[in-house]
């Protein structure tokens, strides 16, 4: 079959871009569903955060498919069952049963690593973290597109959403199986399937950069579906008063200035993070190695410094945030989202522009590690954000708890010259093995 | 700064530049956005769609 890499990187992100729709699909329409079975605020908690339940183990699973199966096929296996099981969603009539169903459709999240996979066996090293930015920042998009748009064609009709997103899924899933190339040489796509036993996924789970890189992915993607989730319900709480002052005086106002001083956070993350990917091939590029401590002499060491630079970047703007809401200044802490949201980019951008670097054999084990236990931070967050005695601290409470040592971690697994994936917490029979 | 890696000579290909036109076109996007979050933190009801 004649393809051209440019054609895969269409369909990759087609896909997860409708994945992504269908992951958050169910909080557009949460209001409607909850005034349907009279739902009340703990039970629409409940249906809110089961759209990450799957996201952690359903990503390292997927990973490790894309690696042994191909990414088409695992593509179109994830588009085309949750695609089903989102239209049977939209004639189901008890909530138990919609509520099972609809978080087998979040399954749709974990299409992120098989792209990860798929984009990476076509790319080479000089425009991957473009390639890639492409990807996962318009893919990521969905998610924003959903909540803005869905709503607004569909109004409170969530059975016919749900309907017509599941029927596209198929489609976009034969399209998937009928064009979509697994490898971009016959060579890379064996070396792949190869290296994708239980050796190989304990080597990439057990080496400090891996680790590393996962710690960098919970600090930048983790916070963002955080952010997502709890940034309207900050500002309609921590803000009220402010809101009020701006003439929102009615709940669907409050709501409509809450999500728009939210958004930020989300849009920035998302349309920044291909720019992110750009930055990093720019680093490589000019061999930009400002930081001390990290490696300078490796291949990649440039994509290992601006990596290093964003993670401080976010931790630092996390206490902006903080600052920001103490002073009680609506500007400030939406001008500092807007910051955060690039910086957070530029982390989720910077991290995914090393994986098939570091681990170019087995790029789907490795994206389904680093891409889906970090997704278990946004569930730690929010709870870390709601505990604290003031709701603006939480955010230099995580700063200073989690994000300086993960920080400190990265630059530690990031400081060998020669081989970082070499070093882990198995003994080195086992990298010497791999090597 | 010794061992640079092979890529760094290796020139873009065509798709490169339409790559990097359309990750402008989606930060222009973002910069719009925050750009209207922004106004609205000073304008209020005075900024779409706001006026409820």
């Amino acid at each position: 079959m004649a393809t051209h890499k440019v054609e895969q990187l269409v369909i990759a992100t087609v896909g997860f871009f409708w994945c992504f729709l269908m992951w958050f699909s169910t909080a557009a329409f949460s209001p409607s569903i909850a005034a349907a079975y009279h739902l009340n605020i703990k039970a629409l908690g409940l249906l809110a955060s089961s759209a990450i339940w799957m996201a952690p183990i359903g990503r390292i699973v997927a990973g490790w498919a894309s690696d042994r199966f191909g990414a088409p096929r695992t593509f179109a296996a994830i588009l085309a069952g949750c695609g089903l099981v989102s239209i049977a969603s939209a004639y189901t009539t008890d909530y138990k049963l919609l509520f099972i169903e609809r978080v087998v459709v979040a399954i749709a999240g974990v299409s992120f690593v098989v792209g990860i996979q798929h984009v990476a066996q076509w790319f080479d090293a000089h425009e991957i973290g473009t390639a890639e930015g492409l990807y996962a920042g318009t893919g990521n998009v969905g998610a924003g597109m959903g909540a803005l748009l869905l709503p607004r064609i569909f109004r409170t009709n969530y059975h016919g959403a749900f309907l017509w997103l599941g029927i596209f899924a198929l489609v976009i899933a034969a399209w998937y199986l009928l064009r979509g190339s697994a490898a971009k040489t016959v060579e890379k796509r064996q070396l792949a399937r190869s290296r994708s036993d239980m050796r190989g996924t304990l080597f990439v789970w057990s080496r400090y950069i891996a680790i590393a890189l996962m710690l960098a992915y919970a600090m930048s993607f983790g916070l963002e579906i955080a952010m997502n989730a709890w940034l309207p319900g900050y500002f309609t709480r921590g803000f009220h008063n402010a809101i009020l002052a701006l003439g929102f005086t009615s709940v669907a106002g409050v709501q409509i200035a809450a999500g728009t001083f939210a958004a930020v956070q989300s849009f920035t993350a998302s349309l920044f993070r291909p720019f992110a990917g750009f930055m990093s091939d720019l680093f490589q590029r000019k061999r930009w190695t400002p930081l001390p401590f990290i490696a300078k002499s490796l291949p990649y060491a440039p994509r290992l410094h601006w990596l290093g630079i964003a993670l401080i970047f976010i931790a630092m703007s996390m206490a902006g945030l903080t600052l920001g809401g103490l002073t009680g200044s609506l500007h400030i802490s939406v001008a500092v989202l807007v910051a955060m949201g690039v910086f957070i980019s530029f982390g989720t951008g910077g991290t995914f522009a090393l994986v098939p670097l570091l681990f170019p054999d087995r790029p789907g084990a490795a994206a389904g590690f680093i891409g889906g236990v970090s997704t278990a931070a946004a569930i730690v967050y929010p709870l870390i954000f709601a505990s604290g005695s003031s709701i603006h601290m939480g955010y230099a409470v995580v700063a200073l708890t989690m994000f300086v040592p993960f920080v400190a971690f990265y630059f530690w697994a990031a400081r060998y010259e020669r081989h970082p994936e070499e070093h882990g917490l198995v003994t080195s029979a086992l990298a010497m093995e791999e090597a | 700064m010794s061992m640079h890696s092979s890529s760094d000579s290796v020139p873009h290909e065509p798709w490169y530049k339409y790559g990097v036109a359309f990750l402008l076109f989606e930060m222009a996007i973002a910069v719009a956005v925050s750009a209207y979050s922004l106004y609205m933190t000073f304008n209020g009801i005075g900024g779409f769609p706001g006026k409820h």
